[in-house]
């Protein structure tokens, strides 16, 4: 028992086949997919893969939001193959590591990766196609790689169609930190994602127009704006750069936005610092487009001080709570049941229960387990359960609240799960540094080092030489790095940190220490 | 040329720093306490304000003010 994506989106272009499904921008021209066109090209891409011996396979997509992208993604997930979505941000060594560790066969690629494309050649050699996300023919010279107008030609027009996929197979496998440095991929079968889609209540109007500005790698972009946007046959129109959501918010009009509460944070700036005088009805369509009724945040906990202050502009903000391990909501407010400061009621697929304090979630959206990871699966997954690694309580009316975490990993407003221990191993390769320890501060990273002392007697270096070659390293692991992984704060220990009996740092000791200087 | 004043004007709006405080080799990020989407919504408002285009991979290696205001007047002077 259960349901599909292909079951939804099906459900959707027959009802809804005229209706836009996806807009977005070229230069400065709105170009749009009907429901109807997208299901022609998700069935191609689905057939082209069948035809090209990728039924069952695992097939990775890296590139940010298009509607290439989403087309390639359905069409994997709608037949019986398994769809990885990875950063475009990450370094190419890391998207290397990841293709490699979910034995991805095929892979999707932005042709703005192509300096990539020699590396992943050479580095993952389960790869047997790359497709890149183009309309133009390929012309790599190589003839592993291909364009996505050539694979949706690779059946002929008698091809055929690929098997319907169970409700309990992996549909995609995202990609989460990991609280002991390594990225976990957490597998969602068909029926986990499907039910997440149908059990967040949210209803819109068809074609309600929808900005999609998060990563579409991350599992509350990719289900809640695209499926679940899908399912109510709304118009998700993609914001093509960060650079421009204000300015694309005037262009789409959208009614509804996802976004993490860092977004929130800096649309208020801007609203704040306007001159007083400006009526908030003017100002709130100059910034927001003038339609814009609903935004859901998640990812991190908002202050609500900004639900309040949204209001005053018309604009009201839900917040919700989720994870990858979820598919990924949990609970959430909604326009008729919300309680500003918590996360909402669970969804009614969910069951919950306390661990000491910790959130434990039960249900059909639950994950699968981490692929290839069973001890990381079995710490997380008890009978069922699903240790969230947040400690919270459900209020008296049945509304979930968030009060800490158990687990290492610092959650940013923008919503990123940073795993401090994989960053650390990567800094503690400096010549510099002898021991360090990363914390989130003031909504950024901070790293706090302490010097490697053989170092700095053998080179005979003072205070601020130590500093000013600490952030030199840090500048430049910073430039190789997505920037939620850049670290923006660098405190110089004149300490070691404090230790445990068994010989570990004491994380929650570390800033604890005499100052460098003064 | 880019108008300086006009600019920390904007760069005010993410910070608790004055435009007449800011020294050019403030940091966005560190000195400034700018958050990397503070960054990339102030690079939209230069957009719009001084009519320029900016391309996502030029911007990310931009660190202080002066790098800042040295890309737009090099901006201004091709268009």
């Amino acid at each position: 028992m259960g349901i599909l994506i292909r079951d939804i989106l099906e459900n959707s272009v027959e009802k809804f086949a005229e209706i836009k499904a996806v807009k977005w921008l070229q230069k400065k021209e709105i170009l749009e997919r009907s429901y109807e066109e997208l299901m022609e090209n998700v069935v191609a891409i689905r057939k082209g893969l069948l035809a090209e011996g990728f039924q069952g396979k695992h097939l990775a997509l890296i590139g940010v939001s298009s509607v290439e992208w989403i087309e390639s993604y359905l069409g994997i997930i709608t037949g019986k193959m398994v769809a990885v979505p990875l950063d475009a941000g990450l370094p190419g060594e890391d998207l290397i590591d990841l293709i490699n560790r979910s034995d991805s066969e095929g892979l999707f690629l932005s042709p703005k990766l192509l300096p990539l494309l020699d590396a992943v050649l050479a580095q993952c050699p389960k790869l047997r196609k790359i497709w890149l996300l183009q309309e133009e023919e390929a012309q790599v010279g190589n003839e592993k790689v291909v364009s996505l107008a050539e694979l949706k030609k690779a059946a002929g027009n008698n091809g055929a169609d690929a098997d319907r996929p169970n409700p309990e197979d992996v549909a995609t496998i995202i990609f989460t930190s990991g609280t002991t440095g390594k990225s976990k991929g957490v597998m969602l079968t068909q029926n986990n994602l499907a039910t997440n889609v149908e059990y967040v209540r949210y209803t819109a109007e068809p074609g309600t127009p929808m900005l999609s500005v998060l990563p579409i790698h991350h599992a509350f972009c990719l289900v809640m704006d695209w499926l679940k946007g899908f399912s109510l046959g709304a118009t998700v129109c993609i914001n093509d750069s960060l650079l421009h959501m204000v300015k694309n918010m005037g262009v789409f009009k959208p009614q509804v936005i996802l976004m993490v509460p860092m977004m929130v944070e800096t649309i208020y700036k801007r609203l704040s610092a306007a001159d007083p005088a400006i009526p908030k009805q003017a100002l709130a369509a100059n910034v927001f487009g003038g339609n814009l009724k609903i935004i859901f945040t998640g990812g991190a906990h908002l202050d609500p001080f900004y639900i309040e202050k949204f209001a005053e502009y018309g604009v009201n903000i839900y917040e919700g709570y989720g994870m990858s391990e979820c598919s990924p909501v949990i609970s959430s407010n909604m326009p008729d049941d919300h309680k500003p400061g918590s996360i909402g009621r669970p969804l009614a697929n969910a069951e919950i229960a306390f661990d000491n304090g910790e959130i434990l979630v039960k249900g059909s959206s639950v994950m699968k387990g981490y692929y290839q990871m069973p001890q990381e699966t079995a710490e997380t997954l008890k009978d069922g359960w699903l240790h969230t690694g947040d400690k919270g309580y459900l209020d008296e009316d049945g509304f979930l609240f968030i009060n800490g975490r158990v687990k290492n990993l610092i959650i940013l407003s923008n919503g990123e799960n940073i795993s401090p221990e994989e960053i650390e191993n990567k800094l503690a390769l400096g010549a510099l540094v002898g021991e360090v320890i990363v914390t989130g501060e003031n909504n950024g990273l901070t790293a706090r080092i302490y010097p490697d002392m053989d170092v700095v007697q053998a080179k005979g270096l003072g205070a601020e030489e130590i500093q000013a070659g600490l952030q030199a390293f840090l500048d430049e692991y910073n430039k190789k790095q997505p920037t939620y992984r850049q670290i923006t704060g660098l405190i110089v220990r004149k300490n070691p940190f404090i230790r445990s009996s068994t010989k570990k740092i004491k994380r929650q000791e570390a800033t604890i220490d005499e100052p460098l200087q003064g | 040329m880019t108008n300086e004043m006009q600019f920390k004007t904007i760069v005010a709006q993410y910070c608790e720093v004055k435009p007449e405080d800011m020294k050019n080799d403030m940091r966005f990020r560190e000195d400034l306490g700018f958050s990397s989407l503070d960054f990339m919504s102030f690079l939209g408002e230069l957009e719009d304000t001084f009519d320029v285009e900016l391309e996502e991979e030029d911007v990310l290696k931009v660190l202080t003010i002066a790098e800042a205001l040295e890309m737009m007047e090099k901006l201004q002077q091709e268009a």
